[in-house]
């Protein structure tokens, strides 16, 4: 017990007494973790808004939700039929209905209005080319047919927001993981001057017996809380953005797809603890390494 | 209690601290290292607490072999083993209370046997009044007493002085060796390196001395020479 007490106490006051070199450490771990979140965040919120992309569909034909079971199976046949496409799959109201339920996680109050029945049931076509025109010349061929309401097209819809997240996520990683790499830097600078400002008390601590580990116990919480503290800050942050997003920002948005980019809170929340997980690590990893290296027996 | 058998010691440029030494120190015993600088004397008392490592020949200490001694066991070899300094090494903005108390602190000792034990150590040194005093504010004499105090708390085995009368002037020195020699006849085995040959012919105890890293000589009840 009274161990413990030591370990926090000293911890505690070397924080304090290195202040300019610890908040130097701390911002770092905030940037960078911030960025990793955020960067998390997005890929959550794009595959969310594109999930039915997935797997290779490159156009869907929705049909009016009044289309009768004949129109379906007329547009279902002639996709069959056509020899550039390698997969369709139908897609029926309930599902329809399931899938704008997870669009819109945080909305009941949409979801209630709406009914099955005013779903629009689609085929999902994954052709076998990837040639954009010859894409759209077969969706084209579906575009009167009676019972269809329209047919989209992936390229059009999501490619772009596809491209942009790909972008701004490997910006973001390669940012991030420079960042990480100096706050790491950063931790451990704090943690060799922490030692050298006590270097005459861990002289005497090695004199009168007291163990490597309790020797080194206090630098290392005092490196884990930086890292942990910034790692919450930066979850705050993270928090924010995405509140802002998704109070703010959202209903100011005209395109739907970014409309639907938004994150459930379930991922918001394991996006968090990654995030907090990545700070203990970083803290750990710069105070384990000051502490190997400075204070050899 | 302490045995040396062969051991030499070379720094790094060829520089030979240690030569073959061998020697047996006994439980109790009050034992000077003697020699002039740079003879060997601080670096056979590093070996005796692991701060140095012997490049050949076998040590013990405390009825056990300490070459193979491992990292985390090194620690508790040295609870065994006061330690003091020329320079004193206390911790100045601790006061002399506190810098007792953290040689317990630091090896796990509970509170209540820190608050029993230090003053009582505290009044052995002659330093009762001064519990709450910083080290600057005494007298080198009474900061060596602090150190002594601090090696001793934990009641070690051995002591080992490294020139602690080396700043103090003669009156001073002689009353630190009295408070050495009281600690001695508690059973503890006391070495102290020194060049002061006043101390050494008063107090007439076994004499080793060094000459370039060889003992030269080792003299029951000797003097300085």
């Amino acid at each position: 017990m009274a161990k413990v007490s030591y370990v926090v106490r000293q911890a505690g006051s070397s924080l304090r007494r290195n202040f300019t070199l610890t908040a130097a450490s701390l911002l770092t771990v905030v940037v960078s973790l911030t960025l990793v979140g955020l960067s998390l965040l997005m890929q959550n919120g794009v595959s969310n808004s594109t999930r039915r992309w997935s797997g290779g569909v490159e156009f869907i034909v929705f049909m009016n939700p009044d289309a009768t079971q004949d129109q379906l199976d007329a547009v279902n046949r002639d996709l069959l039929q056509n020899p550039q496409v390698s997969k369709v799959t139908f897609f029926t109201k309930q599902q329809a209905y399931a899938e704008f339920q997870k669009y819109y996680p945080d909305a009941p109050e949409l979801t209630q209005v709406l009914t099955v029945e005013q779903m629009p049931p689609s085929f999902r076509v994954v052709p076998k080319v990837a040639d954009e025109n010859v894409i759209e010349a077969i969706g084209n061929q579906f575009d009167k047919k009676p019972g269809v309401y329209n047919v989209s097209y992936a390229k059009k819809s999501v490619e772009w927001i596809r491209q942009i997240s790909e972008f701004l996520k490997w910006g973001s990683y390669v940012f991030a993981t420079v960042l990480g790499f100096v706050a790491i830097v950063l931790i451990w600078n704090t943690i060799r001057t922490a030692m050298f400002a006590r270097r005459r008390e861990i002289e005497v601590m090695k004199l009168v017996g007291a163990t490597n580990w309790f020797i080194r116990l206090p630098f290392m919480l005092e490196g884990l809380v930086q890292g942990l503290v910034g790692a919450a800050v930066a979850c705050l942050g993270i928090i924010g953005v995405n509140w802002a997003w998704e109070t703010k920002v959202i209903d100011n948005l005209s395109v739907a797809e970014l409309k639907a980019l938004v994150a459930t809170s379930g991922q918001l929340q394991f996006t968090c603890i990654l995030v907090l997980l990545a700070g203990t690590l970083v803290g750990a990893a710069g105070s384990g390494f000051a502490v190997t290296r400075f204070l050899d027996v | 209690m302490i045995r040396l058998e062969n051991v030499s010691k070379v720094y790094k440029g060829d520089v030979v601290a240690l030569r073959d030494a061998s020697a047996d120190i006994q439980k109790g015993e009050f034992v000077f290292l003697v020699g002039p600088s740079g003879s060997g004397k601080s670096t056979m008392l590093r070996l005796l607490n692991k701060q140095e490592e012997p490049d050949r020949g076998t040590i013990w200490v405390a009825g056990k072999e300490i070459n193979g001694l491992s990292a985390h066991r090194v620690p508790f070899l040295r609870r065994n083993i006061g330690s003091v300094f020329q320079d004193y090494k206390l911790l100045t903005e601790k006061t002399v209370f506190e810098n007792v108390a953290f040689a317990l602190e630091v090896i796990g000792r509970p509170k209540h046997v820190v608050r029993q034990q230090v003053p009582a150590i505290l009044e052995l040194v002659g330093l009762a009044g001064k519990q709450e005093r910083f080290p600057n504010e005494l007298s080198g004499g009474e900061q060596q007493r602090v150190s002594i105090a601090r090696a001793f708390v934990n009641r070690p085995l051995i002591l080992l002085a490294d020139e602690p009368t080396g700043n103090l002037d003669p009156a001073t020195s002689e009353g630190i060796m009295r408070l050495l020699d009281r600690i001695n006849r508690t059973g503890t085995t006391v070495v102290m390196a020194t060049h002061d040959q006043g101390i050494v012919n008063m107090m007439r105890r076994r004499v080793i001395e060094l000459d370039r890293g060889t003992i030269v000589r080792d003299q029951a009840r000797g003097v300085y020479q």
